[in-house]
């Protein structure tokens, strides 16, 4: 059984004839200790905040029975490990996007370059998630920059906190190798005018952050923990 | 949604005492074929294995409502999927 916060998403798994429920991962409405084995994949990278990632796996951990497993599979900042680039980078399609890194207080004006109906929205979309994001750091760690980084497509990761831009192309989505749904390598201009772009906030790992993670929960234990092409993963087994 | 997936399900509405939100009772346009417990002997019984085995194994819900038993709060089902996100205030 699957469940995702977006009931679109569900309703797809639902025609395709999958068990499939909407919720939350902070609070998943399954008794605890009743599932052998959980899978969370590209999720947990997406909360914003090292307390919110936590209870994300906490609240796993409290679904499976002792001595059941659960994979945890997140991005990981290192896209380029042991001399060898992950898919997400080698697919890099010689895009036109300038590959340089931007505030999104500029993001706005780069975006906008690439047509008129693109930037009224990101501004909105950006402008929403930085408060939205304010918000959240209200009573944690001061940040001293709150302006996350609008991320090239393809290209390395240059901050862990990051927006990465979903370019909805004519209904059909990309399915990407990185475990990563909904982007579109190197969308040329001229699409870029007919498509909306979304930024979608991530949180990438660096190496040992997701074991560390894990082994401040008293309840399970990492079974085991490893790289695979751009993401940092996690066995872990209820105690 | 399946008989078999209703059975992991379980209302988180905080607040609620442990267990109070198992089992969510579904509500279906029409009543249930089943009797609310098997009575003794119902291994032998094969009308009622037959009724059984078709909740169990050929019965999809997909329009309905799952109400938690402690708070009443009811859970939509639209197109064989329980929509269980909780709302800002309730979470």
């Amino acid at each position: 059984v699957g469940c995702d916060r977006s009931k679109n998403l569900v309703d797809i798994c639902g025609e395709k004839h999958f068990q499939a429920f909407v919720c939350d991962a902070l609070s998943v409405p399954i008794r605890s200790g009743s599932c052998d084995a959980c899978i969370s994949i590209a999720v947990i990278h997406h909360f914003s905040t090292a307390e919110r990632r936590l209870a994300t796996i906490r609240e796993l951990a409290r679904l499976l029975r002792p001595g059941g497993t659960a994979l945890i599979y997140v991005w990981a900042m290192e896209q380029e490990y042991k001399n060898q680039k992950s898919k997400y980078l080698k697919e890099k399609n010689g895009s036109k996007i300038k590959d340089k890194e931007i505030n999104t207080g500029t993001a706005q004006t780069a975006l906008s370059d690439q047509g008129p109906d693109n930037s009224s929205q990101d501004s909105a979309c950006s402008d929403q998630l930085l408060n939205d994001f304010k918000d959240e750091s209200c009573g944690a760690k001061p940040v001293a920059d709150l302006r996350l980084p609008v991320h090239t497509n393809r290209t390395s990761f240059h901050s862990q906190d990051l927006l990465v831009p979903w370019h909805l192309k004519g209904g059909t989505k990309k399915k990407e190798e990185s475990v990563d749904t909904g982007l579109v390598p190197g969308v040329s201009k001229e699409l870029q005018e007919l498509s909306p772009v979304f930024h979608r906030y991530y949180h990438v790992f660096c190496e040992g952050e997701l074991e560390a993670v894990c082994r401040s929960l008293d309840c399970v234990r990492v079974q085991k923990s490893y790289y695979d092409q751009g993401n940092w993963c996690v066995i872990l087994e209820k105690l | 949604m399946k008989l078999l997936t209703h059975n992991l399900l379980s209302s988180h509405v905080p607040g609620l005492r442990p267990g109070g939100g198992f089992p969510l009772r579904i509500e279906l346009g029409h009543p249930s074929e089943l009797p609310p417990e098997p009575s003794p002997g119902y291994e032998a019984d094969e009308e009622f294995l037959r009724r059984l085995h078709h909740v169990l194994l050929e019965v999809e819900v997909l329009e309905g409502s799952l109400q938690c038993p402690d708070s009443g709060r009811r859970f939509p089902i639209s197109r064989g999927v329980p929509n269980l996100l909780l709302t800002e205030d309730e979470a």
